[in-house]
């Protein structure tokens, strides 16, 4: 059986920066963690009711997915814009 | 890079571990190293009371949760009634360094092929953030509410360097950060490989984070871990049975977040 997660989507110049609303859970790491500060807060709330993250200042984003890497829930994903 | 690694049961997600709790970043980086080498479906489980215990249903794998400490004990029962599995033992501190210390020592001594991996995130979490033998000097705790003070409480443990002391020929000793993931998975996986090709024991230390007991947001716990955690805990192989190639592991630090 195969599970799937609602999934936010923002698309960029480099690629595609997507968050799932079912397993984030609001920690934040991911924002300390961007070098080009990308992530920030939204409105929207996560599977715990806290804040969730999203990606504010997409075009600066460069699909490196160091948050991709942080994230303890697995709750980011990046795809990559194919060259 | 996959988000979530194949080894991951999905249907138990999201854990069931706190926000920003190093555990998942731990367990991420053992599911990146049972992808790489494809032990999942052959892999003895063991997770300890503690934090660690909620990982009982995270992976594709068979799990069994131990009493305090003695899961080391139960994994090598198990790989020894049936040696063509991999054995996992997985704990906090306190099982490892505390209550269960007679049995890292001892299994160190005896040199049994499993992987040993402690979780050390300075503090008792699931009881409420009680000093642990980690805890750092000065660090607040409930139960150090003036900080660790040396003279009463001691200085904190370093685990992977007690064992290396005495490691014997074939063992594999290692600590990592959940900071740099890729590092803790490539140790990781060392360790398993040491495992499989039935070298000696495997011991590797992860330094984790605990925001909900620390009482610290993502900046402070990013600072505890990098800075003070890391200063104390050095990161690195202590003890290797691999040939070194420190041309490759330079380029490996190099592309390593």
């Amino acid at each position: 059986m195969s599970i799937t997660f609602t999934k936010n989507k923002w698309e960029g110049p480099k690629g595609v920066f997507i968050v799932s609303p079912d397993l984030c859970k609001g920690c934040g790491l991911c924002i300390e963690k961007c070098p080009s500060q990308v992530i920030d807060w939204t409105k929207e709330t996560g599977i715990y009711g806290t804040p969730i993250v999203g990606a504010k200042r997409i075009d600066r984003c460069t699909a490196c997915s160091i948050c991709v890497l942080v994230c303890p829930d697995a709750a980011i994903d990046v795809e990559k814009n194919k060259m | 890079m996959k988000s979530m690694p194949d080894s991951w049961r999905r249907e138990t997600k999201p854990h069931k571990f706190c926000p920003g709790c190093g555990h998942g970043l731990v367990l991420k980086a053992l599911g990146m190293a049972m992808d790489r080498l494809k032990i999942a479906d052959r892999t003895v489980f063991g997770v300890d009371i503690g934090c660690s215990l909620l990982a009982w249903d995270f992976f594709n794998a068979d799990t069994i949760q131990t009493h305090h400490g003695r899961t080391v004990p139960v994994i090598i029962g198990a790989k020894r009634a049936r040696p063509n599995l991999v054995g996992i033992a997985y704990m906090g501190d306190g099982g490892g360094y505390a209550i269960g210390s007679q049995h890292l020592i001892n299994a160190t001594m005896r040199n049994d092929r499993i992987l040993i991996i402690i979780v050390n995130n300075t503090i008792y979490a699931m009881t409420g953030g009680q000093m642990a033998p980690t805890t750092l000097k000065g660090q607040k705790t409930e139960t150090s509410s003036r900080g660790r003070d040396p003279k009463y409480e001691g200085f904190p443990l370093r685990g992977p360097e007690m064992v290396a002391s005495f490691a014997p020929e074939g063992a594999y000793v290692a600590r990592g950060s959940v900071s740099h993931v890729q590092r803790l998975a490539r140790y990781l996986e060392r360790g398993l490989e040491n495992q499989l090709q039935d070298r000696g024991i495997s011991v590797v230390e992860a330094l984790s984070t605990c925001p909900t007991n620390w009482r610290t947001n993502a900046e402070d716990t990013w600072k505890f871990l990098e800075k003070e955690m890391t200063d104390y805990y050095p990161v690195g192989e202590l003890v290797s049975p691999f040939k070194r190639d420190t041309q490759k592991e330079a380029a490996d630090l190099e592309t390593c977040h």
